[in-house]
């Protein structure tokens, strides 16, 4: 048993100890569980002291509780949820765990999907390891609620070992349900699966871990939507984690949205990596939560892959809106294009933190990176940094950030149109996004995307017109 | 209409303009000539009500209204509008989008229902022809790429579509060819009205063969120093500018 580091590493083990016999065995097996616990209490949850984590609110997590929710709450109605959009597969999970009322499953080529747990609270029926290959008929899968341990049909990368990935290992430690999604076959059309996370409960009852492992076989395809959600007025504590493996040729586009309640922290690490010729879109916008941290490692193992990692992230009032990301560069010849918009209102923080290392064997690495923050409120604050680690010759490697105000001669250009100030600066916060969100190819998807951040720039209204 | 009475502004402070006195009635069309560093522009842009420029003196009014009580917006909303002589490009925010919120700011002002999406695209549309703009400018970020000459022809669709009362229109023939000069006279001569007033602020003539004026005023240092009608223009272009500034000093 390895001795906790600090007070708050002792309370993780101590409600893991608590929660242990509780815990679906399926999802994660003991063994996994407990080294992740271990691991987790040697190196200690992260403090502002680490280097990466110094814009994070880490007082929520003092005040968490860290076992998963015990008692299902009641669901949210089908109407208070997003659209669905059209040609998608959805799979609802209330905080943390499917809800198949909520969700229509759809099957489509090369697809499967796999529940982990299936239902509330049905943690047994068990069915031996392995038993279930990737012959598995297509779609079926989503409604056999059985709880297995899944014999994927690649080997999941282990769990980032970086100290950033940290949280992982408490969603690994604790996690009640996942996706499993795999993509196989070289379809004409990409698959498509929409996931979506609500947060109901409030962190007094428990924790919400969604849990999520994608993985696309050579030259597949797969357009995924990942929405976090938050219903009701808890302040939830929610700790995602999602682990992303894109084979040679495959392309994945992943739309992830992050819009939590506005009491809730949000914890989130994702890891993927990247084969030969793969081709990964991730797309983020992140609006929600009062305090977010979003963790984000890719690893370019193939040759000549390609990533285009676009977020967007609006801070507004107290909120804190912390994102990291790590591209490495392991493989020659890989691509990441990097684009990040910010903007902070209110007194609200909003950082990007993006390191791109370049391996020694990464010769004609291409790697470029722009990152934008905009002060949109006089005791609001961007923290906009670009980290380059260059560890061979041949690379081009560009990379450009700036953390500013609003254009006072664009804003008075608006104003003698006879716009209001206030109009006039959201309109010019909404151009500001529009890198990011001109990349996002699903007209449907992309205005649902508009009116939540037309939504979250406050008085809507006036905006709305506009779209 | 406009009525400028002994103004002095300030910028960074310096003193541009040092009692500038100017009437435009309703119906006429003014042209403000002067050489570089006359105060021209900071003439238009203390008008529509730039920040930055400090008056130190005098007043203006518009209708009978002190204009310069009035914020940027209201002065547009009210009928005042500048056509810029650098208009800024706003990557992001849509030309279609522009024209219908300051329309419809506009309409709101006067108590009037927003405008009906399609009048209002078939209006645009209409006037982006007399412009000779083609139509996929309007989805188009504003001013984004546009050349020198797009730009100042947008400006002057801005115009045509909120049709207002007061148009100041600060060096809108600088970098046009003859070509683009005459497709913005012209757009400017369909909004010549016995309602609408016109401030036309050039450093040439040129703009003035095409659009013609019903007075000329002279600016030097911060001061009208001779007014005529038409051809005083023709002869500032003969004389050169020197004529009046050797009379300023």
């Amino acid at each position: 048993m390895t001795e906790p580091r600090n007070a708050l590493s002792k309370r993780v083990l101590d409600e893991y100890e608590a929660a242990r016999a509780s815990l679906p065995p399926g999802i994660v097996t003991p063994e996994r569980r407990q080294e992740a616990i271990q691991a987790l209490a040697a190196r200690g949850l992260p403090t502002t002291r680490d280097e990466n984590w110094r814009y994070t609110n880490l007082r929520s997590l003092e005040k968490a509780r860290f076992a998963p929710i015990a008692q299902p709450v009641p669901p949210p109605a089908e109407t208070e949820l997003p659209g669905r959009l059209t040609g998608f597969a959805r799979y609802t999970f209330v905080d943390g765990v499917f809800a198949r009322e909520l969700s229509s499953p759809q099957e489509q080529g090369g697809l499967m999907v796999r529940l982990m747990r299936g239902t509330h609270g049905s943690a047994g029926n068990q069915a031996p390891a392995g038993s279930q290959g990737s012959a598995k008929q297509q779609g079926s899968a989503a409604h056999a609620g059985s709880a297995t341990v899944f014999n994927l049909p690649r080997a999941l990368p282990a769990l980032s070992s970086l100290p950033e990935a940290r949280l992982a290992l408490l969603n690994e430690a604790f996690a009640t349900d996942g996706a499993v999604i795999h993509v196989s076959g070289t379809s004409a059309e990409p698959a498509r699966v929409e996931l979506l996370f609500i947060a109901v409960a409030g962190a007094d009852v428990g924790a919400s871990y969604p849990r999520v492992q994608v993985s696309l076989d050579a030259g597949s395809r797969l357009i995924l939507v990942e929405r976090h959600i938050g219903a009701g007025t808890g302040a939830s504590f929610v700790n995602s984690s999602v682990s992303v493996d894109v084979g040679h040729g495959a392309h994945l586009t992943h739309y992830r949205l992050q819009q939590a309640g506005a009491r809730a922290t949000w914890f989130d690490t994702l890891s993927a990596v990247l084969a030969v010729d793969a081709r990964y879109d991730l797309l983020a916008v992140n609006t929600g939560a009062l305090s977010a941290r979003s963790t984000t490692h890719v690893q370019m193992a193939g040759a000549g892959a390609e990533l285009v990692l676009s977020m967007a992230a609006l801070g507004d009032r107290q909120q804190v809106q912390d994102n990291f990301a790590l591209v490495e560069h392991i493989a020659p010849r890989a691509r990441t294009e990097q684009t990040f918009r910010g903007i902070a209102s209110g007194r609200a923080r909003v950082a990007f933190n993006g390191k791109i290392v370049v391996r020694e064997a990464a010769a004609g690495t291409d790697s470029r990176q722009s990152l934008r923050g905009l002060l949109a409120g006089p005791e609001a604050e961007i923290d906009a940094r670009p980290q380059l680690e260059i560890y061979t010759d041949d690379v081009r490697c560009s990379h450009g950030a700036t953390a500013g105000k609003l254009d006072d001669n664009m804003l008075f250009y608006l104003l003698s149109r006879g716009l209001s100030p206030e109009v006039a600066q959201r309109l010019l916060k909404w151009a500001f996004l529009e890198d990011v969100v001109s990349k996002i190819d699903l007209p449907e998807l992309r205005r649902q995307i508009e009116h939540a951040l037309a939504g979250q720039m406050a008085d809507a209204a006036s905006l709305k017109e506009l779209l | 209409m406009l009525k400028i009475d002994n103004l002095h502004v300030k910028v960074d402070g310096k003193e541009i303009l040092k009692g500038l006195t100017l009437a435009v009635p309703t119906g006429e069309v003014h042209a403000v000539m002067g050489p570089n560093g006359s105060g021209k522009s900071t003439l238009a842009n203390v008008l529509a009500g730039r920040p930055g420029y400090e008056i130190t003196a005098g007043s203006v009014t518009f209708e009978g209204r002190d204009l310069l009580a009035l914020a940027p917006e209201e002065r547009a909303r009210e009928g005042v509008f500048l056509g810029f002589q650098y208009p800024v490009e706003i990557p992001g925010v849509n030309n279609v989008y522009l024209l219908k919120a300051a329309m419809n700011a506009a309409r709101k002002h006067r108590g009037l229902e927003e405008v009906d999406a399609f009048e209002f695209l078939t209006l645009v549309k209409e006037k982006m022809r007399l412009m000779r703009m083609d139509e996929s400018m309007l989805s188009r970020g504003v001013n984004e790429g546009f050349s020198g000459g797009e730009k100042k022809r947008n400006e002057i669709l801005q115009m045509l579509v909120l049709e207002p009362r007061l148009a100041i229109l600060d060096e809108t023939d600088s970098g046009l060819d003859i070509d683009a000069l005459k497709i913005v006279a012209h757009g400017v001569n369909t909004l010549r009205s016995p309602e609408r007033s016109l401030v036309l602020v050039t450093h040439y003539q040129r703009l003035l063969d095409y659009i013609v004026p019903d007075h000329v005023h002279v600016l030097v240092k911060g001061r009208i120093v001779r007014s005529g009608d038409k051809s005083l223009a023709l002869e500032l272009e003969r004389r050169g500018y020197d004529w009046v500034t050797g009379e300023a000093a």
